[in-house]
């Protein structure tokens, strides 16, 4: 069922092959340098570790985030045959002033995306798969559907695989929310992006409050349904994992990410990725400040601190990267706290 | 032994240009598979481009502190 959207530009500036050309055509781009970069932000590539993988993709009409976003951790991931799906098109109906990801009218759902999305995880012989979305503002119920068939394929084609769903807020809709959560993903992570302050200029069409709903009644479904369970089956699999994360240097200061580390433990949150954010071309929000590896030590502290269990934080460090790890590392921590119980 | 062009990779789908700001190779240097060669600067990140195989770096055609695009040949190597 499709409901009407407003108006919206077909692309946002800058983002997609639509729009490419725009540098280009600037007369003088010497007049537009391109900033130097902290030393830390360095990235190896290697065009024949990367084809393997963007073969696949594209034999199956996939899309991975990793490409549509313009991530610097491509060249690692595809290297180790890893990558994080975008299902429900390429074209996204908001406009976020952080994201590569094109704006626009998206395209029909593609129903064998689920299916040619299990092929190629299976093929690539992941033991973790991450999967994402555009925001689908157009549909009722956000894509949810969509996701719940995925998961539904790669439990069938995967069955010791484990699964990290990354979804939008759905416009705060619950029934939606609630059709993924009892698909049972492993990690249900939704990021809150930045701190409530600059949601206005750096995500126009979100609210805080919503994002935070959707990972408190994650949470619930999460801590209820392992409960249900472990009644039936005391060797139950672990407990859903409730994830997040933010984008550093937008122009946030320690107090406000200090509030957020509250609000996410007060709501349940178990991981937290905290990364630099990086602007994909000029006509997206500036950096505002480079994040010293230092400064992000210190934040991981903090939010250990504030009482969440697992944080990964460091300039390179993305929602789902190395995301196998992190799950593994608190699956670790919850069995020795349960030995510790008995 | 035959002349192979070092291109540009394509390192992001609108990857339009990038600086290329250092030349870890010089011409005359032996290189294995996954040396750097060189690094290119966008919008986001300076990216090691890799050798994609081994040889010798033959010919430098675009110097350091120039704008390059995907598909530009910027060296040569003998292979």
């Amino acid at each position: 069922m499709e409901k009407k959207v407003e108006k919206r530009p077909v692309v946002s500036s800058g983002c997609c092959s639509a729009e490419a050309g725009v540098r280009s055509r600037i007369k003088n781009p010497e007049a537009f340098p391109v900033i130097a970069k902290p030393k830390w932000l360095k990235v190896n590539y290697n065009a024949k570790d990367t084809r393997e993988v963007m073969e696949l993709m594209e034999r199956l009409n996939l899309h991975t985030v990793c490409r549509e976003a313009n991530c610097p951790n491509l060249g690692e991931c595809y290297r180790k045959r890893t990558a994080t799906f975008m299902i429900l098109g390429s074209i996204c109906t908001r406009v976020c002033r952080f994201c590569n990801v094109c704006s626009g009218r998206p395209l029909p759902i593609d129903p064998d995306e689920p299916r040619h999305l299990a092929e190629a995880a299976k093929q690539l012989n992941l033991l973790h798969v991450v999967v994402t979305s555009v925001n689908r503002d157009d549909l009722a119920d956000g894509g949810a559907s969509q996701f719940v068939a995925v998961i539904q394929e790669l439990r069938k084609a995967l069955p010791q695989a484990t699964v990290e769903v990354l979804i939008p807020d759905l416009e705060g809709n619950r029934e939606a929310l609630q059709s993924i959560l009892e698909a049972e993903p492993d990690v249900l992570n939704h990021n809150i992006e930045t701190v409530p302050h600059l949601y206005k200029a750096i995500r126009p069409q979100a609210k805080y409050q919503q994002s935070l709903d959707i990972l408190r009644w994650s949470a619930d479904y999460a801590h209820e349904s392992y409960a249900r369970r472990l009644e039936r089956d005391p060797k139950a699999r672990g407990r859903m994992l409730i994830k997040t994360g933010l984008m550093l240097g937008l122009g946030e200061d320690d107090e406000q990410l200090n509030e957020v580390f509250t609000d996410l433990v007060r709501e349940r949150v178990d991981v937290l990725t905290l990364g630099q954010y990086l602007r994909p071309t000029e006509f997206h929000a500036p950096v505002k400040r480079y994040v010293t590896p230092d400064k992000f030590e210190e934040y991981r502290e903090q939010a250990l601190a504030a009482g969440l269990g697992f944080v990964a934080a460091s300039p390179m460090v993305r929602s789902s990267y190395r995301a196998e790890e992190a799950l593994a590392a608190v699956r670790a921590k919850e069995a020795a706290a349960l030995h510790a119980n008995k | 032994m035959e002349a192979k062009k070092v291109i540009v990779p394509r390192l992001a789908p609108n990857m339009e240009s990038g600086v290329l700001v250092a030349w870890l190779k010089a011409e005359g240097d032996k290189v294995a598979a996954g040396d750097v060669l060189y690094e290119i600067e966008t919008d986001k990140v300076v990216s090691q481009i890799e050798a994609e195989t081994e040889g010798e770096l033959k010919r430098i055609i675009v110097d350091e502190g120039e704008l390059v695009s995907p598909g530009q040949a910027v060296a040569e190597m003998l292979c």
